[in-house]
């Protein structure tokens, strides 16, 4: 199967392998003391996942389309969006490089 | 004996149950979206089922990557609801069905399927965003739900979801009390989240597709998975669980109800069919 459709980068378990750092932080802001605690300090939180530097680089710069590129999905991006306040519109034009 | 008595296809999206929330039922673009539930409510009303079974995908809630179920069912007597990351609607928790939960899940592994059986099984909006359209949100009635990765790939084809409904179909009319069950396939219709297409739509499909749906369904099943991301986006991919409702619903069906409305990312399509 190809990896990219409809010009979108398709989410297969080889991208989820490389983003599985950035996904496993994002998807921890499902509980409520995890948020308080990503805002609080978004650095140290996202080392306690043992994100790279690289990583960490990409969600500090709210680079939405360089997260995905990295392997992140989109359903767990717009998990840092909410706690950020970045809306899936935002986050969806930033990805198509319409921003 | 149970029996099917309807199928309801949904779509599923967290800005509907927002909508809900915030009360914009009259508001002009929410408008056609729920009024367009209420006659989908009334026939239900009139059916009064004991029990819906909801085909649907859990969004990275309930499951995380390290360890992603391909078919995951609730056998739980309460369905928690899931913390989507930006906090809880004010619904209460969900009433399950342990005991024809436990019976779906011995019928399942004995025609094929191998579900994870999950006794704690918080839902997001997969199942709720749609729900309190449809029922009290007192939740009388109860729910099985049966989740499916539409999300890492590789993702089931649309004619294993076939093949699943009537799988499901096999199970209820092997339980051996009285039971009126109304199984849901959630999820789409055309949605592209991310990428170049980010927003893009296929109204013409959603139509077609739902046309298919009721007259031709086997043309549905046969499609790849591709074939259905490059009509419906990669997120339209979600439209393969609406074969397993209708799959569910036997040879022929009678439609009761269609609605559809497109006012923002995702097209929102609605299909009540009796048996």
């Amino acid at each position: 199967m190809n990896d990219i459709v409809s010009g979108a980068l398709l989410f297969t378990g080889e991208r989820s392998a490389q983003g599985f750092r950035i996904n496993k932080m994002a998807a921890s802001l499902t509980e409520p003391a995890n948020r308080d605690r990503f805002k609080a300090d978004e650095d140290a939180f996202m080392r306690s996942f043992g994100m790279t530097d690289a990583e960490r680089q990409l969600v500090h710069d709210r680079d939405w389309k360089g997260m995905m590129d990295a392997g992140a999905s989109i359903y767990v991006i717009i998990k840092i969006g909410g706690s950020t306040g970045h809306p899936l519109p935002v986050i969806g034009n930033h990805t198509a490089g319409r921003v | 004996m149970a029996t099917i008595i309807g199928g309801i296809g949904s779509s599923h999206a967290p800005t509907i149950g927002n909508a809900y929330d915030k009360g914009l039922q009259k508001d002009p673009m929410w408008e056609p979206l729920f009024t367009g539930y209420e006659p989908a409510r009334a026939w239900l009303d009139e059916i009064k089922p004991d029990l819906f079974v909801i085909i649907y995908n859990d969004h990275v809630n309930r499951f995380f990557f390290d360890a992603w179920p391909t078919f995951a069912l609730g056998v739980g007597a309460v369905h928690k609801q899931a913390d989507e990351g930006w906090g809880k609607r004010p619904l209460p928790d969900l009433p399950g069905d342990p005991e024809f939960g436990w019976h779906l899940a011995r019928s399942l592994v004995d025609d094929e399927f191998d579900p994870t059986i999950c006794q704690e099984m918080s839902v997001d909006h997969g199942v709720l965003s749609f729900l309190p359209m449809l029922t009290d949100t007192d939740w009388k009635i109860p729910v099985v739900p049966l989740a499916v990765n539409v999300i890492q790939h590789p993702v089931p084809s649309a004619r294993r979801l076939f093949k699943l409904g009537t799988a499901i179909r096999r199970a209820v009319e092997s339980f051996p009390k009285d039971k009126k069950v109304v199984v849901f396939g959630t999820g789409g219709l055309t949605h592209q989240l991310h990428g170049k297409q980010f927003g893009q739509k296929n109204q013409a499909w959603d139509n077609e597709f739902m046309d298919l749906l009721e007259s031709d369904p086997e043309q549905l099943a046969s499609l790849s998975l591709t074939e259905y991301m490059e009509r419906g986006g990669t997120e339209g991919v979600e439209m393969i669980m609406w074969l397993a409702m209708r799959a569910a619903m036997g040879p022929t069906v009678k439609r009761v109800h269609r609605n559809y409305t497109a006012p923002l990312t995702t097209g929102y399509g609605l299909l009540a069919l009796a048996s």
